[in-house]
């Protein structure tokens, strides 16, 4: 692309630009207004003047003589007929025009105090704090001088209309003076003494002559015979003035401000002169950051950047021309003005206060700044995040057939991402099929490039001739095809594991495939959701993301220090059937389980039933197991597993076996054995487990929830006592014998006390419910093996749903002292405050199932706080944090190589490689001891010798051989 | 007035001397201002403690049994 060799970038300073230098750049001096001329060519000196860029391809740039796309574009400029306020620094602007003197532009700023803001600016750069406070505060000292400190003159307030006018309040006599100070001469209410024209000459000491003349207005009063007359009849003659200060004022003001003033207020005079931030000069972009655009009827359209330069050329034309004619103050004015409005909109077209330039159609126009600013700006929309190719998005849907590595890919997506093959001997045969193929079947290629770098699209009609011409040095773009590596991601993107990579396997129809095993990670599941895939474009990055990235790598969740990936849902229930209660299985059964895994051999069987062998469910199990395998836990069910050698010889295997988030078994091989091994136990476990659930068969409905009629009568009668006892203590509540709770109020002592009892009585109808479902209640099932539900929901369906809150307090809202109009006023019963008495089963009545939705809402809105909350603290946190690295020697640093922590995770290890037991070390240096001297010594003796366990036999002379020798086998 | 510094949940704070200030510096490769830092006004450091010294902090640790700490005091 371009030619310029890269250049480091050793330095950055940011400060105003002089007009000098605009000149210097430039191009071209732009003076007319218009763009092409009749015959479609670009007017000289016009706005878009070759010389300012090219952007049709085949056309020379007149400055650089490089073509459109390889010269970047030359600034022109625009010789102002006045000059101009630049917006971004009003407020600049008017911090110096309020701080410095209108008359002879120093800083109003004795020395000691200019000294002690130099001193203080000096301190906060030092310390790397913003100088902006300081500054602020030179300036707000500045103004409070009335006469300036070093030629004394007067000052006054200046006010800033935004957003490019300013004014000088000044003090004037009034033009009504005569009648004023002749009204105060009158007699008032407290003394009633006329003051004759005498009286007052003689009080202000001016000539009697003179105050007549003043009387009657033939005389405009100097100031300090207006201010002694003021003083003298205690009356003010003065009204305030707008002196509007024009640019071209405050261009010769900031011109005389001396440099060692500016160096006080924070500015760097040797880069920026205050004067400069009054343009004189505008720089005109290059063409090709304005390009114009050829409309389909052959009409060119140009840049919204164009237009507005138009109406500024026409402006400064008009301008110069009326100035020139002689014209009146008042137009020249006006002209300025608007001059002023055009370049102001120019650069910022959203500024309060301002009508914003509009398009013809009456949009509003998108100048400099909204080019860079908000979230689809040049900064956030552009540089920090773009759009990608080579990626695909579409609707996820599972596929338990697949290895979790895997992803289904939709044959359509397959045949538009493209994987780059460079032809050699060895591929061409390869090659040529892709091309052949063409762009529409499969396995094809969507383009070529020629060994001489031309590109060539392949089209059903070109590609078997293309393929013929395929030869060694070309390029062919072909489909993404079984095996190959690409990353798969889905938002929000919240750990590392929110994208890995999987190996792709093309298939019909619409949606990506995935093994319902990486649903934890991606927190996926597949009511609707999308994800995005991305086609690796070079063998860096593939070989990167096959080695670290892919997703049995990212089995163990670094932020758990577990295996996040195992057994889910119903793969849980289905290693529950199977190992429980240890059923037994004939040959074609227990071979049926173990179809969909690489064993193929059954064991030995356990033994005979009616002439027949049979295989018991932990048999067939620990076939998945690796060999050597020992394991001793408590499952999830509360049993106690014991694995020796690989075989399952006792216990359940079900959520803390093999589950996702901390299956003991899982994270055990993942650790102990490798990642491989692991990936391996996990799609072997979760097809056996979904033959297994497919043997035994698994649903649930109603019925299953119900209880035998005795059992609900029990529950009555418990929910019964309760109501009872809470009918008693709101009874001694209201004859005020309550107790209170030591800390507690007396209100607050009876709600406690009727929660406490509603909650038991919610608790019992549970247990007897309980009691009444066998083991091989499905929802049990499903609660004992932690494959989903709890007990709670259990009781909920079957026994009483109980009490409902609000704001973790019963449900007291709605009317005043009542929650509905159904209820008496103060009426502190269960049922009068959300106490929900029904299961789900029996169906609530409409009191409790209104009280249940006030219950469930407040859940809902927590939940949507909650997350996005959480996510801009998550946010902050990471970006607090991304610098930090662990180096190798072992210290964390940032970026500046300070060090955060002296080893990491003050232990140095990774959660990743150490135990996930919390109880135990994180490294047993013992086991690996143990471990390395078992694999180093094959002789027990000869171990012993090395850990000197066993003393050698002494041998202090010859004569002793025969001794020796008997006390070594040798 | 409580001496924080004998609180059982205030851990221990000494000044080091120059050799084994150099010995640390050595070991991590560093200048002392990329050492963490300590305010000289708190209350755990020795009453000894100079702006400019560095502290070794020997405290419990949740992964393992000590950590050792080392921080520039700074006024």
């Amino acid at each position: 692309m371009s030619q310029h060799a890269p250049k480091e970038i050793s330095e950055i300073t940011f400060g105003l630009m002089d007009p000098e230098e605009y000149r210097e750049m430039s191009a071209t001096k732009v003076i007319t207004a218009d763009t092409y001329d009749d015959d479609g060519f670009p007017i000289d000196m016009g706005l878009m003047d070759p010389r300012l860029g090219v952007i049709d391809p085949g056309l020379e740039c007149k400055t650089c003589g490089q073509h459109s796309g390889s010269c970047n574009g030359h600034f022109g400029h625009i010789e102002l007929a006045a000059p101009v306020i630049h917006v971004g620094f009003s407020k600049l602007i008017r911090r110096l025009l309020r701080g410095t003197c209108r008359e002879c532009s120093r800083l109003l700023l004795q020395d000691d105090e200019k000294q002690e803001f130099h001193e203080r600016l000096k301190r906060a750069r030092d310390l790397d704090e913003g100088l902006n406070d300081v500054t602020k505060a030179a300036v707000r000292q500045a103004r409070k001088k009335d006469r300036c400190p070093h030629c004394g003159e007067p000052q006054f307030d200046v006010q800033h209309e935004k957003p490019t006018t300013y004014y000088e309040v000044q003090q004037v006599l009034s033009s009504e003076y005569p009648d004023r100070i002749a009204s105060a001469m009158e007699p008032d209410e407290e003394d009633g003494q006329r003051i004759s024209p005498t009286e007052l000459a003689e009080e202000t000491g001016i000539d009697a002559g003179r105050v007549q003349e003043i009387l009657s207005g033939d005389f405009r009063p100097r100031q300090d015979d207006r201010e002694a007359i003021e003083s003298a009849l205690d009356v003010d003659l003065t009204e305030e003035d707008m002196n509007k200060l024009m640019p071209s004022d405050i261009r010769d003001w900031f011109e005389a401000i001396p440099d060692q003033d500016l160096d006080v207020l924070g500015i760097n005079p040797d880069r920026s002169r205050p004067e400069w931030m009054i343009l004189t000069v505008l720089p005109v972009p290059p063409v090709t950051a304005r390009p114009s655009i050829t409309l389909d009827n052959g009409q060119r359209s140009e840049d919204d950047l164009t237009h507005k330069l138009v109406d500024i050329i026409r402006i400064n034309q008009r301008f110069m021309e009326n100035r020139e004619a002689g014209a009146p103050q008042l137009i020249i004015e006006d002209l300025w003005e608007l001059l002023q409005y055009h370049v102001t909109t120019f650069m910022d077209n959203e500024i309060s206060g301002t009508p914003p330039a509009r398009h013809r159609s009456g949009r509003p126009l998108k100048t400099l700044s909204q080019r860079l600013k908000g979230k689809e700006g040049r900064f956030r929309g552009s540089l920090s995040g773009k759009r990608v190719n080579f990626s695909a998005r579409t609707v996820i849907s599972p596929d338990p057939t697949l290895s979790l590595n895997e992803v289904g890919v939709p044959d359509r997506i397959a045949s538009e991402m493209t994987q780059t093959m460079n032809v050699n001997e060895r591929n061409l045969e390869d090659a040529r099929r892709y091309v052949s193929n063409g762009p529409e079947e499969h396995p094809g290629a969507n383009y070529v490039r020629r060994s001489d770098g031309r590109r060539l699209k392949v089209t059903e009609k070109n590609c078997e001739e293309l393929a013929e011409k395929v030869e060694s040095g070309w390029e062919v773009s072909r489909h993404l095809t079984d095996g190959d590596i690409v990353i798969f991601n889905r938002q929000p993107s919240l750990h590392r594991m929110s994208i890995m990579a999987h190996e792709v396997v093309v298939m019909p129809y619409k949606t990506f495939r995935l093994n319902t095993t990486v649903c934890p990670p991606y927190n996926a599941d597949f009511d609707g959701d999308e994800m995005n895939m991305h086609a690796l474009q070079n063998e860096e990055a593939r070989a990167e993301a096959r080695v670290l990235m892919r997703v049995q790598e990212q089995m163990l969740s670094p932020k758990e220090g577990r295996n996040i990936i195992g057994a889910i849902q119903d793969h849980i229930t289905g290693t529950y059937l199977l190992t429980n209660k240890n059923p037994r299985f004939n040959e074609t059964q227990a071979l049926d389980l173990l179809r969909t895994t690489r064993i193929d051999e059954l064991p030995e069987s356990d033994g005979t039933e009616d002439g027949k062998a049979y295989w018991t469910g932990r048999t067939i199990f620990s076939e998945l197991l690796p060999d050597d395998l020992n394991l001793e836990f408590t499952s999830n069910a509360g049993d106690n597993v014991v694995i020796e050698d690989g075989q399952l010889l006792e216990g359940t295997v079900d959520a803390d076996a093999v589950g996702a988030f901390g299956g003991e078994i899982v994270d055990s091989i993942a650790k102990l054995y490798s990642k491989t091994r692991g990936r391996i136990f996990i799609n072997e476990v979760s097809s056996l487990a979904v033959r297994t659930i497919m043997h035994f068969g698994f649903s649930i409905s109603i019925d299953d929830e119900s209880i035998p009629p005795e059992a609900q009568a029990q529950v009555d009668e418990a929910i019964e006592e309760a109501n009872e006892r809470v009918e008693e203590l709101i009874d001694i509540y209201q004859q005020g014998e309550l107790e209170p709770l030591p800390g507690r109020s007396v209100d607050e002592t009876v709600e406690m006390k009727i929660m406490q009892a509603l909650g038991q009585a919610r608790d019992s109808a549970g247990e007897i419910a309980e009691e009444h479902f066998g083991d091989e209640n499905p929802a049990v099932i499903m609660a004992d093996s932690g494959a989903r539900g709890s007990m709670l929901n259990l009781t909920q369906m079957t026994g009483c749903v109980g009490q409902q809150s609000v704001r973790g307090e019963r449900i007291n809202r709605g009317y005043e002292d009542r929650t509905l109009s159904h209820f008496a006023e103060g009426d502190l019963s269960a049922d009068a405050r959300g106490f929900v008495e029904h299961s789900y089963r029996e169906g609530l009545d409409p009191k409790e199932f209104f009280f249940h939705a006030m219950g469930g809402r407040e859940g809902l809105v927590d939940t949507a706080v909650r997350t996005s909350k959480s996510g801009y603290l998550q946010r902050r946190l990471i970006n607090a944090l991304t610098e930090l690295e662990a180096q190798y020697d072992g210290t964390v640093r940032d970026t500046s190589d300070t060090i955060v922590q002296f080893e990491f995770g003050e232990d140095g290890t990774s959660p990743t490689k150490v135990s996930s037991d919390v109880t135990e070390p994180a490294v047993d240096v013992d086991q690996i001891a143990d471990k390395v001297l078992d694999s180093e010594f094959d002789d027990t003796t000869e171990k012993q010798r090395f850990l000197g366990e066993t003393r050698e036999p002494t041998n202090l002379s010859e004569h002793a051989d025969d001794w020796w020798l008997a006390q070594t086998d040798d | 007035m409580v001496d924080v510094t004998n609180h059982e949940l205030v851990p221990d704070h000494t000044v080091l001397d120059d050799e084994e200030l150099e010995e640390v510096l050595q070991e991590y490769n560093i200048d002392k201002p990329d050492l963490p830092k300590i305010q000289r006004t708190d209350s755990a450091l020795p009453k000894e403690a100079e702006v400019g010294d560095v502290i070794k902090i020997t405290r419990d640790s949740r992964t393992t049994e000590t950590a050792v700490v080392y921080r520039l005091v700074v006024k």
